[in-house]
């Protein structure tokens, strides 16, 4: 029992790294496919001095990443037969059959006989395949001889000022383009402007996700700088692709996936019933149905049951707001909680309800208007020494 | 050696007319028809194996505004050689003599291309960068012209995770990281026994470079014309190499 979760402990630090390495591994191979792209020219094949005199020497460079890539192999053998041994074990201790068991009932063993209450779910023992665990290695980024695939390989970020390069190789060749067209008196058409309205540079983490390469504040201006200038230029259009890369949309389909299909009660009618409407310590639900005549009962009571004008008002905000106010019924129980906690939940849930009932655009407003906003805000304790949360006792010098 | 070295200072007038079409030296032009006869020979112990001397002439480094230095006040001592003289304040490059030591430079290039070496270019300056990155890729070379950390060169295994091979030839478009500082790769080339070719301006220091240029390294039209060179002698050395290898194969 001590081996197998001394092995998953080790197992569970490095657990978090592995999915980032892959993405390693799948840009160096893109380097190396690049790289065979632009220099598709013979003589950079033929690099290795010795080779003319037909005895293959392999470089100090290759020999170490060859040596390296051994010592991977047999740690990562011996891994394995750990993995399988402590699996066998686990399925024998689980009374189960070792040849049949799965991932699938490796953790939900670990999590019977190792039950673990850290907040972190990365913290928690796991057994996983070796080759989930640990980082895949990173392939040769050399030939033979020792020479770099990539030609700005000694920058040591060569694919972030691989980026910047062809964003001035574009400028150029628009520049080039604009002046050809000045040459023939002709003027850009508008038409064919970029449109970049709905979508944002990459952010920083986002670029240095893409690029698999850890990038300075001064580098990403920099970069931001270089893209900016290409996108003013007047036929920026034509290198459409190449700016679209490094941008990502705004809109995204938040409702899309979310959005509930209303159900039907036996008169026809569609509903939507929204549990768990919480606001401050009242809690309760809040149920639509449409068509109606803008009937709101809470507990049985129309909405007097609320004294005080606020109050009412925040129930019939989210009506108000998109038009709904005739068109719906509105049934809600809740209890707990004060008058002004109660008419937030109701709110917050009449206004989730109405999601399945209104147009996409009018959800983007309720959105903006923070309709759809859960308010998480508790009552805060009252502190010792003071009369309140805040509140201090009269301050007098003497 | 000797005569080549002669030829460096004609004193007769005669001789100038001569020069200012080609400053190679002239014995050059006779080893040349021996190249056609099939007898083997070695590059390293012919002059010009690979032909540089006319890939120039002194009229193109002069359109190419090569002759123009900085001003006076700027002078390194070391530059003090190489200089023609001085014209309104600023001073001015002698051809001849950089020809010479752009010729040695080229040479010694193509024998690195020739050999399979690794060249890499550097250069500081912002207007030039794209410039000397697109010849690195035209040839098949490398290109280091952003901010140098520290340690590339002296503890590459650390900087790059593993044993990298480093360049075998670091040719520098100008030495200068800004107009105080001496780049560092200069320094550190030095200390990792990588030859240097440098384009060294009138401010420049030239002791730490293996193959010094006397001339102007901030004109892009200079910059073009001495990215044009270096990339033809590149090509020719890795040519020669292929003709080599299938010779050999």
């Amino acid at each position: 029992m001590v081996f197998v979760f001394c092995f998953t402990v080790k197992h569970s630090i490095l657990a978090t790294r592995c999915s980032v390495r892959g993405k390693v591994l799948s840009n160096i191979f893109q380097y190396r496919t690049g790289s065979s792209r632009v220099t598709n020219n013979v003589t950079d094949n033929l690099t290795d001095w010795e080779t003319l005199s037909k005895k293959k020497k392999i470089s100090k460079a290759m020999k170490a990443y060859l040596e390296r890539a051994k010592e991977h192999d047999e740690f990562m053998k011996k891994q394995h037969f750990e993995f399988n041994v402590g699996k066998r074990h686990l399925a024998n201790m689980m009374g189960e059959d070792p040849e049949t068991f799965t991932q699938k009932d490796i953790d939900r063993a670990i999590e019977y006989l190792f039950p673990s209450g850290i907040y972190d779910p990365a913290a928690r023992p796991l057994m996983r395949s070796p080759e989930e665990v640990y980082p895949a290695r990173k392939a040769a980024e050399f030939d033979e001889a020792g020479r770099p695939h990539h030609f700005l390989f000694y920058t040591g970020k060569a694919s972030f000022f691989k980026v910047l390069y062809d964003a001035a190789e574009n400028i150029q060749e628009l520049q080039k383009f604009e002046d050809k067209v000045i040459r023939k008196k002709a003027s850009p058409d508008p038409n064919n402007s970029l449109k970049l309205e709905g979508s944002v540079w990459f952010t920083k983490e986002q670029l240095e996700k893409t690029l698999v390469e850890t990038i300075e504040d001064i580098e990403y201006t920099n970069f931001k700088n270089v893209m900016e200038r290409l996108v003013s230029l007047p036929y920026s259009y034509r290198c459409k692709d190449f700016i679209e890369q490094f941008r990502k949309p705004l809109t995204t389909q938040r409702f899309a996936l979310e959005i509930p299909k209303p159900n039907y009660d036996e008169d026809g009618r569609a509903f939507i019933t929204t549990y768990e409407c919480l606001r401050k310590k009242a809690r309760g639900d809040v149920t639509i149905k449409s068509p109606g005549t803008g009937n709101i009962s809470i507990n049985g009571k129309d909405i007097t049951y609320f004294e005080d004008i606020q109050s009412r008002e925040q129930v019939i905000f989210p009506l108000i707001f998109t038009g709904m106010q005739d068109r719906v019924d509105v049934v809600c129980n809740i209890e707990g909680g004060g008058p002004s906690g109660q008419a937030g939940a109701i709110r917050w849930g009449i206004a989730w309800s109405l999601r399945s009932f209104v147009e996409k655009d009018m959800l983007e407003k309720m959105q903006v208007a923070g309709l759809l906003t859960r308010d998480h805000r508790r009552r805060e304790r009252k502190k010792p020494g003071q009369p309140g949360a805040r509140k201090k006792p009269t301050w007098k010098k003497r | 050696m000797i005569s080549r070295s002669f030829n460096r200072h004609p004193l007769k007038l005669g001789f100038t007319f001569r020069r200012h079409n080609s400053t190679a030296p002239a014995q050059l032009q006779e080893t040349t028809s021996e190249d056609v006869t099939p007898l083997k020979i070695n590059p390293l112990e012919h002059p010009d194996y690979f032909q540089v001397h006319n890939l120039f002439t002194v009229k193109d480094l002069f359109d190419a505004r090569v002759h123009c230095g900085h001003k006076e006040g700027s002078l390194n001592d070391y530059m003090r050689p190489y200089l023609y003289g001085s014209r309104l304040g600023h001073l001015m490059f002698d051809l001849d003599i950089t020809a010479k030591h752009l010729r040695r430079a080229l040479n010694f290039t193509a024998h690195i291309a020739y050999r399979g070496g690794i060249i890499c270019f550097f250069n500081r300056n912002a207007l030039n960068c794209h410039t000397v990155e697109k010849t690195a890729k035209e040839c098949g070379e490398y290109a280091h012209t952003r901010f140098w950390r520290g340690g590339i060169f002296t503890n590459a295994n650390h900087q790059f995770g593993a044993v990298t091979r480093l360049p075998d030839l670091c040719i520098f478009l100008n030495t200068q990281n800004n107009i105080l500082n001496q780049h560092t790769a200069v320094r550190d080339s030095a200390k990792m026994l990588i030859p240097t070719i440098g384009i060294v301006d009138t401010n420049c220091n030239p002791n730490l470079i293996t193959y010094p240029v006397p001339g102007n390294d901030d004109t892009p039209v200079a910059i073009e014309l001495y990215c044009k060179l270096f990339k033809e002698a590149i090509l020719r050395g890795k040519a020669e190499r292929v003709k080599f290898l299938q010779e050999n194969a």
